[in-house]
């Protein structure tokens, strides 16, 4: 069709209802969700409140409070926009970081590596080993998924052959911790249970800038995972290079994963449901959803792992409890009510 | 002036294990509105992922407006051929609107932001289509004839030079197909848009078609206009069912139309087949015989033959032998005795071994009783006798009266015959 510029109707871009109330809830979220950081801040075992900043136990305390925050902020984002690609690229709402093994893989190399003991590689080269053990183990699941297809893997037997070789991975993690010294069991223990404690200043520079590349990635492809929605074939008719588009994201949300699970262990939910809340919040476009899901994500772990530390204080909940125990009834409820507006299946 | 819009090079394409296209070779020239035709999984749909590079031929080229498609780049591809396939399925909340902006995607820039042209190719597509009042409606809650106009409308903001649709309007009620064949027609006409449609309403494609391809089994059999591919013969050979054509004596519109309506006034025809069958070669031949009203029956098979099983499930009267034993005396008798109420004995593509020779007795004495038989051709193949003994019998039935038969199209013919 040769329609060039000539407006058939003038006012096209008119707001319409559905998008004045998607703006609303996108300005309402980023006016709440730094007072839910503000909120983080004060919670700590040593009190609700801010603590007295005069006595250098106090600023020592806040700025503890604000490492974990900073902490919490890079892996629940790096979690949850993983999720979100995951969902995107394989077109099924129960893909997450750990249904392709991703995070088993990861999981695994940082196991190796901690048990290897301390030295430059455990601590700076931690980010490094996981993502590439992640991407390890993403290509042997892409191989064995490929077999007998012709050239592409279909969505089901990716997910087949990762969940499989994610068990494996998690029953050589079972294996070398039941050989390992005690406390080399006791460090990956507690590291499989997940929590943020700040690790070296090292290691979060280059994790930041790890999960900063990886959110930036991800923006840039955010029209071309909106193509792909309808499917391989369809966004190859509209000219997309698609399985380029799908294995660089697929690379981008396993460097992300990796990164988050190098960082704080293996955090579970945060990947599978805050891409599921944001999309049943603010939409399926993928342009608003891949930054709107990485703060989400981050605000929700930095909450959790406030009450985790807060609640039973001095002693810890492992994030990952709290993540799933406090978030799931919440998230339950808000997907109920809006769950045609993120999936219809 | 009007260049060729696609070529075809003798192209052979298809999956790993099994090649679905066949050599074809054809062109379609600029402006020209084409309907590609033939029966269930003929490779149709290879065709146009061929055509449109989704799949790489295994030997030949395919060429858009005169370059090789798959040195085209993407998103100039897509500025030249968009493909309406058969169903789209979004599993996500998109809105009618973002989907249809999909088809924009390669025009837009880096960002992904559309400019106020693409919102205007958005609407207007939306328009042609009238689609637009179902913009803020989620994509997966509309029927499946809104869904195939919202993607017909993101097709046609792709503002492609070429549209292919797979069977894209099959979904459509009769008010929307017209209609969309009326826009398909205007772009056609004005934009000179080059369509390939591929159909399975004949009657409906050759009212509008400049031209036919038809296909059978990967290859093409018949390229020409409406009236020369819409042959009563060559179509019902390669639909494989009675066929015919008429003329509307006032469109002069072609009109093809099946056995459909003889089919409605059929009662049983009273007429009895006796099929010589085994190893699975007489399962199409019952199914066939039953839908034409036949009655069937069958033997002498073994026990666990594929055929005794498909007999015994579909009701048919069956003599039946041992396992893995040669035919005897006693199951021979009462199969002449069926022979004896059969109107016509058809011999299947049966093998023939020493054990299961005796059947072609059954046919001979059909023949004695002045019945019709008739032999699948090519019995010498399946001949494993010491000897070639099946193929001396089948000689000498056939110099007493026994006719071959090719297709099963043919062998139905055959039997109306009196």
């Amino acid at each position: 069709m040769g329609m060039k510029a000539s407006p058939i109707c003038a006012d096209n871009s008119f707001p319409d209802k559905g998008k004045v109330k998607t703006g609303l809830r996108i300005a309402l979220f980023f006016a709440v969700f730094p007072l839910l950081l503000a909120l983080s801040l004060l919670l700590g075992p040593s009190g609700i409140g801010i603590p007295d900043m005069q006595s250098p136990s106090g600023s020592a305390i806040l700025s503890l409070r604000f490492s974990r925050l900073l902490m919490g902020m890079m892996t629940g984002a790096a979690l949850s926009a993983s999720g979100v690609v995951f969902q995107a690229l394989l077109r099924n709402p129960l893909a997450e970081p750990y249904v392709l093994g991703v995070s088993g893989g990861a999981g695994l190399g940082a196991t190796l590596t901690i048990l290897a003991g301390s030295g430059v590689l455990a601590t700076l080269g931690l980010p490094v080993v996981a993502f590439v053990s992640a991407v390890l183990t993403l290509m042997v699941v892409y191989g064995i998924a490929s077999q007998g297809s012709s050239g592409q893997p279909s969505v089901y037997s990716l997910i087949l052959s990762g969940v499989i070789v994610s068990s494996i991975c998690s029953s050589i993690v079972m294996f070398l911790v039941s050989t390992a010294s005690v406390e080399g069991m006791h460090n990956v223990i507690w590291w499989m249970l997940g929590s943020l404690q700040p690790v070296t200043a090292g290691q979060q520079l280059l994790s930041a800038g790890l999960i900063l590349a990886g959110l930036g990635g991800i923006w840039l492809l955010s029209p071309q995972l909106n193509a792909l929605a309808l499917g391989r074939e369809m966004a190859h008719y509209q000219g997309l290079r698609a399985d380029f588009v799908i294995v660089v994201g697929l690379l981008f949300a396993t460097l992300l994963a990796a990164t988050a699970v190098s960082l704080s262990g293996m955090i579970g939910f945060v990947g599978l449901i805050v891409p599921h809340v944001m999309r049943a919040l603010f939409g399926p476009d993928h342009r608003k959803l891949v930054p709107l899901a990485a703060l989400g994500g981050g605000t929700f772990l930095v909450l959790c792992d406030a009450v985790a530390r807060t609640l039973l204080a001095p002693v810890e909940i492992p994030v990952g409890v709290v993540t799933a125990l406090a978030g799931g009834p919440f998230f339950l409820i808000i997907l109920q009510r809006r769950m045609k507006q993120a999936w219809i299946a | 002036m009007e260049q060729d819009a696609l070529i075809f090079r003798n192209v052979s394409a298809g999956y790993k294990q099994r090649r679905v296209l066949n050599n074809v070779s054809f062109t379609v020239r600029e402006g020209e509105f084409v309907s590609l035709i033939g029966p269930n999984g003929c490779g149709k749909s290879t065709l146009l992922k061929t055509a449109a590079a989704l799949l790489k031929p295994l030997s030949g080229t395919v060429e858009l407006f005169g370059r090789d498609v798959l040195h085209i780049r993407p998103a100039v591809r897509a500025s030249l051929l968009g493909v309406v396939p058969q169903k789209i399925d979004s599993p996500m909340a998109f809105t009618v609107s973002q989907i249809v902006m999909n088809g924009r995607i390669s025009s837009m820039g880096r960002w992904g932001t559309p400019s106020s042209v693409d919102h205007d190719l958005v609407e207007r597509s939306m328009i042609y289509t009238d689609v637009l009042a179902l913009r803020d409606r989620f994509f997966t809650e509309l029927s499946g004839g809104e869904q195939q106009r919202v993607a017909l409308a993101m097709v046609l903001a792709q503002e492609p030079k070429i549209i292919m649709l797979d069977e894209s309007i099959s979904h459509l009620d009769i008010n929307h197909r017209q209609e969309v064949l009326q826009i398909l027609m205007n772009l056609n006409r004005e934009k000179r848009m080059t369509i390939l449609l591929v159909s399975h309403d004949l009657t409906l494609s050759a009212g509008i078609s400049d031209r036919f391809l038809l296909m059978e089994a990967g290859t093409l059999v018949k390229a020409g206009t409406p009236a020369e591919v819409l042959e009563p013969e060559l179509l019902s050979r390669v639909y494989s069912c009675d066929l015919s054509v008429q003329q509307d004596p006032y469109t002069g519109y072609l009109q093809v139309s099946g056995a459909i309506d003889n089919l409605r006034r059929r009662r049983k025809l009273e007429r009895s087949v006796h099929v010589i069958a085994g190893g699975g070669s007489g399962i199409e031949l019952y199914r066939r015989l039953l839908i034409e009203g036949y009655e069937v029956t069958t033997g002498v098979l073994n026990r666990l033959d594929s055929d005794a099983e498909a007999a015994r499930a579909l009701n048919i009267p069956v003599v039946l032998e041992q396992p893995f034993s040669p035919v005897c005396a006693d199951a021979m008798a009462k199969a002449m005795e069926m022979i004896k109420s059969a109107d016509a004995v058809v011999l299947s593509q049966v093998p023939f071994g020493s054990g299961n020779l005796v059947n072609l007795e059954l046919a001979e004495e059909a023949l004695k009783r002045g019945k019709t038989v008739l032999l699948a051709s090519g019995i010498g193949e399946r001949d494993y006798t010491e000897g070639k003994a099946a193929v001396d019998f089948a000689a000498r039935l056939k110099r007493a009266g026994a006719l071959n038969w090719n297709s099963i199209h043919e062998l139905m013919i055959q039997l109306q015959q009196p």
